[in-house]
């Protein structure tokens, strides 16, 4: 399919430069997942939302950025928390944006206005963050992956939005 | 991530600046943006791209017909740029 | 990387792909930037000792004496970040 050149990625060639400097650990995978359904309208949906951006609580131990392997934890971060309640911990995206308006990459009052405009039915009681950087991708399927997983599905969510950095 | 909770029944979307990256994982949706890594929402202080990138990610989870599903967001990182430095003059004009 | 890279360079001393690695975390994925940073590391630490100030030597003895390797380890990886960040001149894009 051909895209004008504004229309692609700004750093192209991503997921080949990564995994030429750390080989394999960039994931590959050949098969798809079937669709699960909405069951209900969004207006009556449960808004879960999973981070990789490092975002996380002011006070809690801060994302692992030191470690040469990457940080296999994860944080609950409450929906509605205030933007001045959370920060950013992680090296490997510009933060100059999030620092001025954190949610260029954590929208986080933005689902919190859309739920008080009942567009979103209502926002889980906890999001989701950890860090994407991280080289072992095989412990992060097998651990954390399913570990997030549990938390995520314990609030009953309708619908799951996700963001890396 | 996001295959593992689609898997658990619940529909997931993600939004991506690295449309390679997102080929090679194959999540069941996704919307890609041409914008800078550390900014998948767009721009600060630019609240309505802010709710539209949201509002259209959220609208995949019935639109999209087939896993794998990956929508182009219809804006380019200049014109985002653009739009922000007039919201944010707009802004510092009303102070 | 996919730890088996390491562990198989670990394996087979593989000095190069080992040291590559930690030169690219240091580095965020470029090779070079990676070597000066941890020469700007050990240059910053450096001068904070040329005047031979008082240093708790006994915290620093005992901290090695009780502590396992491998909290040791993430300390050194940590203090590396530390010691970069006093040199004012942070070359990665967020804060540790």
């Amino acid at each position: 399919m051909e895209k004008s050149n504004e229309e692609k990625q700004l750093r192209p060639g991503l997921w080949a430069t990564v995994n030429e400097r750390y080989p394999g650990s960039m994931i590959t995978k050949t098969d798809f997942i079937p669709l699960a359904k909405l069951i209900k309208p969004l207006a009556e949906s449960r808004l879960s939302f999973v981070s990789t951006s490092g975002v996380q609580l002011r006070g809690t131990l801060p994302f692992d950025t030191a470690h040469p392997i990457g940080d296999y934890t994860f944080r609950a971060v409450p929906s509605n928390s205030k933007t001045s309640d959370l920060e950013i911990h992680q090296l490997k995206y510009p933060t100059a944006g999030a620092e001025r308006d954190l949610n260029v990459i954590y929208p986080i009052e933005r689902m919190q206005e859309l739920a008080a405009e009942k567009i979103i039915g209502e926002l889980a009681p906890n999001f989701y963050s950890f860090i994407g950087y991280n080289m072992d991708a095989e412990r992060l399927e097998r651990t954390l992956a399913e570990t997030i997983a549990d938390a995520v599905e314990a609030e009953k969510p309708d619908v799951v939005l996700l963001a890396p950095a | 991530m996001q295959r593992v909770i689609e898997k658990r029944g619940i529909p997931t979307v993600s939004v991506s600046v690295a449309l390679d990256v997102t080929l090679h994982i194959k999540p069941p949706r996704a919307v890609f943006l041409p914008f800078m890594m550390g900014h998948l929402f767009g721009v600060p202080f630019h609240k309505n791209l802010q709710r539209e990138i949201i509002l259209t990610a959220l609208s995949r989870i019935e639109q999209a017909k087939q896993s794998g599903d990956v929508y182009f967001f219809p804006k380019t990182w200049a014109q985002a740029r653009k739009e922000g430095k007039e919201v944010e003059s707009n802004l510092e004009a009303a102070d | 990387m996919s730890l088996t890279y390491l562990k198989e360079a670990v394996d087979a001393n593989d000095t190069e792909k080992l040291i590559r690695y930690v030169r690219l975390h240091f580095g965020d994925g470029d090779e070079d930037a990676g070597k000066k940073e941890i020469d700007k590391a050990w240059i910053e630490a450096l001068k904070l000792l040329l005047e031979v100030p008082a240093t708790e030597r006994e915290f620093i003895e005992q901290t090695i004496k009780e502590k396992d390797a491998e909290t040791l380890a993430h300390l050194y990886f940590r203090l590396h970040f530390y010691f970069v960040a006093r040199s004012n001149e942070w070359i990665h894009d967020g804060k540790i």
